[in-house]
């Protein structure tokens, strides 16, 4: 029934405005494994550490520095960067409507779905049908999680998805990286013309799979079979009662308890 | 939509979507929500007072999405109190303290139907002023074998001299408070404790309690969730409405009627609508009133 929402607020351009909440598109399926200590198992936990003083530094003595130079920082405090932090959008203006095809894919960062919240079906279905025959997609700009985002809000599949961007000085330069121009034979050119052609197919994406992780799962599955999978004693810890004492001690009250229940 | 401005304690507030139907099938609106805090609010406030408010709100109502929101939204009134908190990863982050009737209801008309607290307050977020055992059934287990642990708690703390309260979750299960109001108490110390408790049952009763989070080991029987007694974790506050079908709240049950309740075997007459709530509450007072002021001391077993 609920999923549970990033954001909730509203679209808006001109006089439209729709009630709409953010939503996860992709999840990473990628396997994850934790570090254990080889000697116990134990599951092993990050810390930070003072080269200087060789010890572990606790979270109310860490604070945020610029680097400047070698060894040389600015020191800025939390209130500080929330000053300059943007108020976090109640609505998604969209400020122009572009051609999605003039948006180079480089230029993608991460996908959402925007689901219409109650009063706001109709005119969803209005704007993902409009943008779907137009190929037209909606920029605006969009605070998220502190952050300042330029987004594109777009139509996929009778929803509307919004993808954040990055912004155009994130995009590293590629003059160094196109070959200088040599020349090249008309014959070579209709020869790869020709083999492109011959390779043309739909982009059906349910078509590949993550082979890695799938061998992965695999592996997991026949390993679980084949042998136990090894205990923690922290886990066991937490599963387990406490001091012996306080354990020993109650139970000799519990004991009392029933007697008289 | 719709909006109206009211004062309140000398503040102006603007209330929105009064007539929405937060719960539909029982055709209970904002204005009722809001109607429900305003009469509740002298038995709610010192409950909140203080403490970290984490809101869970239900824009749609309770039968569509909700979002848990813990620091306090950005737009609040200038006037609301907040306090700073700094979570574990170093993050800052300003909660909202609800410390009277006018951010009460500025927090219910956020369709905040559900108001969730921690066991400490804001300015000694380490120090536990109450050691609290969550009793949830687990599928095939029900409130009423929740009461019969809550019993059976009640009796063992009592031989510890520790008194203990209890309230219904509002939901399927009960809580069982104990006071405890010493600056020198930690989580850790109430952790220790709760789990070592959870465990005597569990071994002594088990085939009615665990004291195993995982599913698997829940069915049948009353998980006794020690691990709330924790810095992060948070509680519905007591007299809060729940967002279920129909607005039950989290009311504090006497000893003897929990008894009683247990006798008649009927799991349905332990829930206690937003009406009834009101009317008990201004007839009995506060029941959960000594959670706040009782100071007792962890024994040292």
């Amino acid at each position: 029934m609920a999923v549970q929402g990033i954001w909730s607020g509203t679209i808006s351009f001109s006089l439209v405005a729709i009630p709409v909440q953010l939503v996860k598109a992709v999840a990473i399926g990628r396997v994850s494994f934790r570090l254990l200590h080889d000697k116990d198992y134990s599951p092993l936990a990050r810390r930070m550490f003072c080269p200087e003083q060789e010890k572990i530094v606790p979270p109310d003595e860490i604070i945020r520095g610029y680097e400047i130079g070698p060894d040389r920082y600015l020191p800025i405090t939390d209130e500080e960067l929330e000053s300059v932090s943007p108020e976090r959008s109640r609505t998604i203006e969209i400020v122009e409507f572009i051609d999605m095809n003039e948006v180079d894919p480089i230029y993608y960062d991460h996908p959402y779905y925007l689901v219409p919240l109650k009063g706001g079906e109709k005119a969803y279905r209005l704007l993902v049908e409009v943008m779907r025959r137009t190929n037209k997609a909606g920029l605006a700009k969009f605070v998220l999680a502190e952050r300042e985002y330029l987004v594109a809000v777009k139509s996929t599949e009778g929803a509307l998805t919004l993808i954040t961007l990055h912004y155009s000085d994130e995009v590293l330069p590629d003059e160094d990286i196109a070959p200088k121009e040599g020349k090249i034979t008309a014959e070579v050119k209709s020869g790869i013309k020709k083999s492109i052609k011959s390779m043309m197919a739909d982009f059906n994406p349910g078509k590949y799979a993550d082979e890695r992780r799938d061998k992965v799962m695999d592996l997991l599955k026949k390993k679980v079979k084949e042998k136990a999978p090894v205990a923690a004693p922290e886990v066991e810890k937490a599963e387990g009662e406490g001091p012996a004492d306080l354990i020993a001690a109650l139970e000799e009250i519990m004991r009392e308890v029933k007697k008289n229940r | 939509m719709s909006r109206k401005v009211v004062a309140i304690g000398g503040r102006r507030l603007s209330l929105s979507n009064l007539e929405k139907e937060l719960y539909p099938s029982y055709g209970f609106t904002k204005a009722h929500v809001l109607a429900y805090y305003r009469r509740i609010a002298p038995f709610i406030l010192p409950h909140l007072q203080d403490r970290a408010l984490t809101l869970k709100r239900y824009p749609e109502g309770v039968e569509d999405a909700f979002f848990f929101e813990k620091r306090c939204p950005s737009h609040h009134p200038a006037w609301a109190k907040t306090a700073e908190l700094r979570r574990e990863d170093g993050e800052r982050m300003t909660v909202c303290l609800v410390n009277d009737l006018e951010t009460l209801i500025w927090v219910a008309n956020l369709a905040s139907l559900e108001l969730h607290v921690p066991l400490a307050r804001a300015g000694s977020p380490e120090t536990s002023d109450a050691m609290v055992f969550d009793l949830d059934p687990g599928d095939e287990a029900d409130i009423l074998d929740c009461a019969r642990v809550a019993l059976i708690l009640r009796d063992l703390l009592s031989r510890l001299r520790l008194a203990s309260f209890v309230k219904t979750s509002g939901q399927k299960g009960l809580h069982v408070y104990v006071p405890l109001n010493c600056p020198e108490t930690t989580f850790e110390d109430t952790k220790t404790f709760s789990k070592a408790v959870a465990v005597i049952l569990q071994k002594n009763y088990p085939d009615l309690v665990t004291a195993r989070m995982a599913k698997e080991y829940r069915k049948g029987k009353v998980f006794i969730n020690w691990s709330q007694n924790d810095a992060k974790a948070t509680m519905i506050c007591v007299y809060s409405l729940r967002a279920r079908e129909k607005p039950f709240v989290s009311f504090p049950l006497e000893w003897r009627e929990l008894e009683r309740l247990a006798d008649q075997g009927d799991p349905e007459k332990f829930q206690v609508l937003h009406g009834e709530a009101v009317r008990r509450a201004e007839t009995t007072g506060d029941l959960f009133r000594e959670v706040l002021t009782k100071q007792q001391k962890l024994p040292n077993l």
